[in-house]
């Protein structure tokens, strides 16, 4: 092969990569606050692609209202994770004023609890923000782009990945190095004993939940400049986060990692070489794990 | 005996219905019919067996996607045919999967049952010059025992004798369902449910028993999708999309899974409720979503438990 | 899981006597107005879009409709009768066929407008048909619903074709893009995005007879991310990529594009990009990309007084300029009150439903965006504008200039002819 038609393979090959770790980190970062949720409440949280949506729309009204009062807008990025991360606390709400209603019951009801929070969410957000598509406009390229291999990568795209993978190292330093990690584990692992331990459960479950519910709004504020907010969105993301942890086995955040670079990749690998079979591509690897290996690569016990 | 005349009398309310209520109330009945058959096999998974399917309405589309193939493609207009046929597809689709579903319970099966129904809209979806893709297949007008009614204006044909065919369907289903509730096997099912462990040393196959109410309640689920496709005259593959199987698992809820007539109760107050609602508001998925969420915090045994006044069962998980 | 109980006889009773007093009391509580009037306020069925990738294009559609209606109040009316607007969601097709049904039994409007997506439109043409009442659809229209579903509607009014735009721009093309010869399609997956690329295709063959079609996309409604798509367009090196999103996704690729300069080497088509066209703004828009408005342009040199008044006032309130489907939405409602008036008379008597029906076929007015008219077969006839993206103007976002305006005259196919027919029948 000439080095010209060489030069162009790489490049294309670092395109496909890096687009696929780009759309790894986002679902990551939509799954990372579900798979949280899961490991400790064993409750699938439905709500999570809506939490994701609420972050997005957020980060917008963030950063126009940034923008509008005169800020730089090279930090803009500084008001956008504040204001995903501060949204979280939307999950103190949820949990305390309908999730905990529901922790003695059947997991089914649990998820229909989910359910009807998805529900609500979606015209709260409408309510708030209309229906027509939300954008933080051209700041996407306000990082500029830098060249590797041959290919030309946005800076923010590189920003995202890089905060997907800090957020990860930052929740796995968590759970092994910091007290409420070891809680979090314990309950995880043994809920009985850990309350016979003397865990306040009540407690750890509002920090827990909205742990994950900062993770997804903190994910959709910051992935937003790169995309936009559209009506719905978080029921579309519920389907690809679902493949992603069901990949990854439920609970497991090393799971959630991987899952969502196996999809990840997978996907952009599939675009490029046989469009039509994305989707259903997912689909079938998602059925095909649950019923070879239920837990995923790195779950727990099944049923 | 005595619940014989009570049914006997509901029968005669929904019967009476069209020469009473307006035009549109009693095309409002349509859905009702179809979904409460969906709902009575639904509740066999859910109340009797224990399984929350998340996915059902994957044979919902089938049934539907089979009229519609029929009526369009294959010229067979027959409902006859057309319900046999969509059973037949519900259960043949239903074996495979029920196979894979049911070696696992709660969140798993709810998530496989996910995977399967979205897998199945996808297709229908993705593969438009078999399907219609997005526009759909046209569901024409069947013709009842054996006769064509292409001549009667549509709305005649609806409210007339498509209604009280759609009744007669729900009635003979119910009766269907109500012996298998009361036969050894659905006690066995309710065993199971309560118990599966015990279930097994009693020699219960709880695996086998799973699969056949999985079976039923997609041959259910088939029949009644297929019901719903003319009034429409059209399907398409959002009757496959899993909020759609959310939403009857909610009316099952609200009417309550925990008696058997609970679901059409529920079936019925959701689409009329609904109705109202979405005229009135149109922030009506806010209103249902907190209306879910009072009902599985207060009143998990739905309407049907509020108005036999039981107190909320409260389950432990221990 | 709670036991399941055997319920006695008496609760049963009491439930399916919960269930008739329900019928009954549904029936009795949601009664309105039932005689067919002449007299009292006319009343206008409105089916709009409210969640979704489409809900933006039904709020635009209601917001049209509010703007005429309250004009046509101010007015007086239309034969002296005030126009009331009854809103109903449009969502899947089978409840949209409900509230449709609604709107004509239960709340009996006069007409019925609205109507976007392809697969309602299909469903609600027989539907629409068989209940007696028109309907004026605002968009949705595909060859199956004109040549399988509904060839010979009596009360149903259709959009314009679905694929007008994309012939639209494949004649254009070859007029502004110079030396094309591999062409990249980008679209959503669903019956719009096919067609459109069908159509472009087509017509695109007809003026360059070797060109190449080297890649084919199709991410479905409601993706948010296409950096991998993007890849598999610069792999290809087309020498042109033609989309045809019409929402949020029009913006994000555009964005998400000029990321990595995809435009700095290929040419770029936008079918239908308009419709949210004020998000697409000079940061990441490049001038030079072909771009279509479908049917109205805001910023036309050449606006009526009319038009320049309703986008002064929609930017006033809303704080976003009008996209096309407010014109839909505007002519449906303006023709059928001039029907109303046309078949009126001079007698000024209130028509009857057909009389009105006759007098829309072939009737023509002045729209927001100039003339538009009912061709006989009920299909809309207008004008389709798409241009070259410029940054020379005064707001943050592109505008077109030169501006094309296409005739359906010219781009649509005629009553009773066969799309690929038709195109391949062309003199070019």
């Amino acid at each position: 092969m000439d080095q010209r038609l060489e030069g162009v393979a790489v490049a294309h090959a670092v395109n496909v990569l890096l687009s696929g770790l780009f759309h790894a980190s986002v679902l990551f970062l939509v799954a990372a606050g579900l798979q949280v949720v899961f490991g400790v409440q064993k409750i699938f949280n439905l709500a999570c692609g809506s939490f994701y949506a609420l972050g997005a729309y957020v980060g917008v009204s963030a950063v126009g209202w940034y923008v509008g009062a005169g800020g730089p807008p090279a930090l803009f990025i500084v008001p956008l994770a504040l204001a995903g991360l501060a949204v979280g606390a939307v999950g103190v709400v949820v949990e305390r004023g309908l999730l905990r209603f529901v922790y003695d019951r059947d997991e089914t009801f649990q998820l229909l609890m989910t359910f009807a929070i998805v529900l609500m969410m979606e015209d709260a957000i409408r309510l708030t923000w209309g229906t027509a598509p939300r954008s933080t406009g051209g700041l996407y390229l306000a990082y500029g782009q830098v060249r590797l291999f041959g290919a030309t990568v946005p800076v923010y795209n590189l920003v995202v990945i890089a905060a997907s993978l800090a957020i990860a190292l930052a929740i796995g330093w968590l759970l092994a190095r910091t007290a409420f990690g070891r809680i979090i584990r314990a309950t995880a692992d043994n809920r009985e004993m850990a309350e016979a331990l003397g865990v306040d459960m009540r407690r750890v479950y509002a920090k827990v939940f909205t742990l994950g519910t900062a993770l997804g709004t903190l994910g959709g504020a910051l992935v937003i400049p790169a995309t936009a907010a559209m009506s719905e969105m978080g029921i579309e993301l519920i389907v690809e986060a679902f493949a992603v942890v069901v990949i990854g086995g439920l609970g497991s955040m090393r799971g959630a990692f991987v899952g969502a670079l196996v999809v990840g990749i997978l996907r952009a690998i599939a675009i490029s070489v046989y469009p039509e079979l994305e989707m259903l591509l997912i689909y079938l690897i998602v059925i095909a794990v649950l019923v070879a290996r239920p837990r995923g690569l790195f779950g727990g016990a099944a049923a | 005996m005595k619940t014989a005349l009570a049914v006997g009398l509901g029968v005669a309310a929904i019967a009476a219905a069209p020469l009473v209520a307006s035009t549109y109330h009693v095309l409002l009945m349509l859905p009702f019919m179809a979904y409460a058959i969906v709902l009575l096999g639904l509740n066999l998974l859910f109340g009797y067996t224990g399984l929350v399917s998340f996915g059902h309405a994957l044979f919902i589309g089938l049934g539907a996607y089979a009229g519609a193939f029929l009526t369009t493609h294959a010229k067979i207009r027959s409902l006859e045919v057309i319900l046999l046929v969509a059973a037949a597809l519900g259960a043949l689709v239903a074996v495979p999967v029920a196979a894979l579903c049911v070696r696992y319970v709660k969140i798993y099966f709810g998530m496989l049952t996910l995977a399967f129904g979205m897998l199945f809209y996808t297709f229908v979806l993705k593969f438009y010059r078999l399907t219609g893709g997005d526009e759909g297949t046209p569901f024409l007008r069947p013709a009842l025992l054996g006769r064509s009614l292409d001549a009667m204006p549509k709305i005649d044909y609806l409210v007339g004798p498509y209604y009280y065919y759609s009744l007669g369907v729900l009635a003979l289903a119910a009766l269907v369902m109500w012996r298998i509730v009361h036969s050894p096997f659905g006690l066995c099912l309710k065993t199971i449910r309560d118990n599966p462990v015990k279930a097994e040393t009693l020699g219960i196959s709880v695996t086998r028993h799973r699969f056949y109410a999985f079976v039923i309640s997609a041959i259910y689920a088939a029949v009644g999708g297929a019901l719903l496709g003319p009034p429409t005259g059209n399907v398409d593959p959002t009757l496959a999309y899993w909020t759609h199987s959310g939403n009857i698992v909610f009316m099952t809820l609200l009417g309550g899974f925990t008696s058997f007539f609970g679901p059409v109760v529920g079936a019925f107050v959701f689409i009329y409720l609904q109705n109202w609602v979405m005229s009135v508001v149109p922030y009506w998925r806010l209103i249902f979503g907190a209306m879910l969420a009072v009902i599985v915090i207060a009143a998990p045994d739905g309407l049907v438990g509020l108005v036999t006044r039981r107190r909320p069962a409260l389950t432990g998980r221990a | 899981m709670t036991r399941i109980h055997d319920t006695t006889s008496r609760r049963q009773f009491m439930k399916v006597l919960g269930a008739g007093a329900g019928v009954a009391a549904a029936t009795l509580l949601d009664v309105r107005a039932s005689h067919a009037q002449s007299t009292g306020p006319v009343k206008v069925g409105v089916l709009v879009i409210r969640a979704g990738v489409a809900a933006p294009v039904g709020a635009a559609g209601l917001r049209g409709t509010e703007w005429w209606a309250e004009r046509v109040n101010k007015a007086g009316g239309i034969l002296g009768r005030p126009v009331q607007l009854v809103v109903e969601e449009e969502s899947n097709p089978k409840d949209t066929v409900e509230r449709y049904r609604k709107l004509v039994l239960q709340d009996k409007v006069d007409v019925v407008v609205g109507g976007i997506s392809t697969g309602v439109t299909l469903a609600l043409g027989p539907v629409a048909e068989d209940l007696g009442t028109p309907w004026l659809s605002w968009d949705g229209t595909t060859q199956k619903g004109v040549e399988e579903t509904m060839p010979n509607p009596k009360w149903a009014f259709k959009s314009v074709d679905n694929e007008v735009e994309a012939i639209v721009a494949g004649i254009l093309t070859p007029k502004y893009f110079k030396g094309i010869k591999t062409v990249a399609g980008i679209g959503n997956d669903y019956s719009y995005g096919h067609d459109c690329w069908e159509s472009y295709q087509a017509v695109l063959k007809r003026y360059i007879p070797d060109v190449k079609f080297v890649l084919e996309l199709f991410p479905k409604l409601g993706v948010t991310d296409f950096t991998s798509h993007i890849a598999a367009i610069q792999q290809s090196k087309a020498d042109l990529l033609m989309c045809s999103f019409w929402s949020g996704d029009a913006t994000i690729i555009m964005k998400q594009a000029a990321a990595v300069g995809l435009f700095k080497t290929m040419k770029g088509v936008f079918t239908t990009a308009g419709g949210v066209h004020d998000s697409l703004k000079k940061d990441f828009t490049p001038e030079g990309l072909l771009l279509g408005y479908n049917t109205m342009y805001f910023d036309d040199p050449k606006a009526s007084p009319l038009l320049k008044q309703f986008v002064r006032e929609y930017k006033a309130k809303y704080n976003e300029y009008p996209p096309y489907e407010c014109d839909h939405a505007f002519f449906n409602a303006e023709s059928y009150k001039v029907a109303v008036e046309k078949a009126a008379g001079p007698a000024k008597k209130w028509p009857e439903k057909a009389q009105v029906v006759r007098a829309l076929e072939g009737l023509e007015i002045e729209s927001l965006s100039g003339r538009r008219s009912w061709r006989e077969d009920h299909v809309q006839m207008c004008n389709f504008y798409q241009g070259i993206t410029t940054h020379k103007n005064g707001y943050d976002f592109v505008t077109i200039d030169p501006i094309e305006m296409v005739s359906t005259k010219q781009a649509m196919k005629p009553a009773g002819s066969k799309l690929f027919e038709w195109i391949n029948g062309w003199k070019v």
